[in-house]
């Protein structure tokens, strides 16, 4: 469904990515980890056709209507309330009103419908953003750290929307910092470290690769043992 | 044309949320009408129509061109731009979605300024043609502003001296002659003239505001093709 292969980028003389290659198929989740910096945005932009690789193919077997995105940006109309964000889009594909409606009860903003962006709360936000990314139905869906600054409880919101997402078919591409995030939600993972995947596979499978399952299964330290990095 | 309209609601829906961008519709025709009855209808030094003229040429230059590119800014700035874009919304139909809004409410005050002052039908006429013809112009030097700036921010800080040179040297035009020589060239300059004077040129007014459109487009699409409306 998504595929990158010795894709390369640079901003100048700056190399960001050197040599980036997966496979995502579909109905997988699929999580894109590494600490800030690495490169997470600059693939997504990619993938999604904002910037052009200097190197390497990659193709999504989705066009660019049966994408769903939630940007590091989130993008929303600060003056417009839930509802109007959304049927702004809503309009623009094509698709009744009412869609925003369920949306917005999807991810639990029935009843803040009618308030503004500006009165909502970082969670309600992100939250909102999701709303707008699955409007659509869309095949693919982009998130580019969907739960960061988030509490818990809202975190594990979002995680069951985006696996019921998949169980209805959708394809998730997600970047995280989070190691239990992706250990918890994603089939599978790839590392990625000054522009290189370094490691990829399911979670628990490179955990076990590494002797990092103790108790559960220990991403953050297979991660650390690999770069002598810490992700956040 | 459905985004074009999409984008259009979602400006009327804002514009009524956003005192920034409100307070510029309504500011310039109040103190017109306040102007006018308090001030020139019992002074009988004053023309009627003063007020009403000196506030539609900073209306023209200034609300639009500040209100155009505050909003094309904003939309970058905040990135919602690019999920439009991404979503399908041609850059170009963003903006006639976007002008196409400041045109209808350019217009709406317009019409507003005639009911304030005291004009014969032809005299309408000729005002809100200008007074169209200034507001296209207006919005796509703020457009080309929008476009620049990228950021609210810097949006008002490359605005501002346009609409100040655009909204008030017609005011200052009418104390000095060099200033009206050279303002002359200037779209505001010649809405003013025929604002104040309806037996003026209007082919010549009409002409200059023409080529003024013609190079602010031709600028336009050159910072377009340049910088386009990415983020
Ligand atoms: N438009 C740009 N111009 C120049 N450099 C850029 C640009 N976009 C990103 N970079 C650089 O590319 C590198 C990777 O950035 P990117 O945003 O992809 O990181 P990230 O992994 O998403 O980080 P974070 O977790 O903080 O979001 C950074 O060093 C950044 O400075
Ligand atoms: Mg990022």
């Amino acid at each position: 469904m998504i595929k990158m292969n010795g894709v390369i980028k640079r901003f100048g003389k700056n190399t960001v990515l050197t040599d980036v290659s997966f496979e995502v198929k579909k109905q997988e989740i699929f999580g894109l980890l590494g600490p800030s910096g690495a490169g997470k945005t600059t693939i997504i932009n990619i993938l999604t056709n904002q910037l052009n690789a200097d190197g390497g193919n990659y193709e999504t077997g989705a066009s660019s209507f049966e994408t769903g995105l939630m940007l590091d940006n989130d993008g929303l109309f600060p003056r417009l309330s839930c509802a109007d964000n959304l049927n702004v889009f809503a309009d623009i594909y094509n698709i009744p009103r009412k869609k925003s409606m369920e949306a917005l009860k999807n991810v639990g903003l029935g009843e803040a419908a009618k308030k503004s962006v500006n009165n909502l709360s970082k969670g309600m936000r992100q939250r909102l953003a999701l709303a707008r990314a699955i409007l659509h139905n869309p095949k693919i869906l982009f998130l580019d750290e969907p739960t960061s600054g988030l509490d818990p409880a809202t975190a594990r919101g979002i995680h069951k929307l985006i696996l019921e997402l998949r169980e209805k078919g959708a394809t998730v591409f997600l970047t995280t910092h989070n190691m239990d995030e992706a250990v918890k939600l994603c089939d599978k993972v790839s590392l990625l470290h000054k522009g290189k995947i370094i490691e990829q596979g399911a979670p628990d499978e490179i955990c076990r690769r590494y002797d990092s399952v103790k108790t559960v299964p220990d991403l953050e330290s297979v991660f650390i043992k690999l770069t002598g990095v810490e992700l956040e | 044309m459905r985004s074009i309209r999409a984008i259009f609601i979602k400006q009327a829906k804002d514009m009524f949320k956003n005192p920034m961008v409100l307070i510029m519709f309504i500011i310039f025709p109040a103190v017109s009408l306040i102007m006018t009855e308090l001030v020139a209808k019992s002074n009988d030094d004053i023309p009627n129509n003063m007020f009403v003229t000196m506030m539609a040429a900073i209306f023209a230059g200034m609300a639009l061109i500040t209100s155009m590119s505050g909003i094309i800014a904003e939309d970058i700035e905040r990135g919602s731009l690019r999920l439009l874009v991404m979503a399908g919304v041609k850059p170009h139909q963003y903006l006639f979605g976007t002008g196409g809004f400041i045109l209808l409410m350019g217009i709406v005050v317009s019409v507003i300024f005639t009911l304030i002052g005291d004009f014969t039908n032809t005299e309408i006429i000729k005002f809100l043609t200008v007074m169209v013809m200034s507001t296209a112009a207006s919005i796509i030097l703020g457009a080309s502003i929008g476009i620049i700036a990228k950021n609210q921010q810097a949006a008002t800080a490359i605005g501002m001296p346009f609409a100040v040179i655009l909204g008030f040297t017609p005011m200052v035009a009418g104390f000095n002659k060099t200033v009206e020589k050279a303002a002359s060239i200037l779209y505001t300059q010649q809405m003013n003239v025929i604002v104040n004077d309806f037996s003026a040129n209007f082919n010549k007014a009409m002409l200059v505001m023409g080529i003024n459109i013609a190079v602010l487009l031709v600028l336009f699409i050159i910072i377009f093709r340049k910088r386009g409306l990415k983020v």
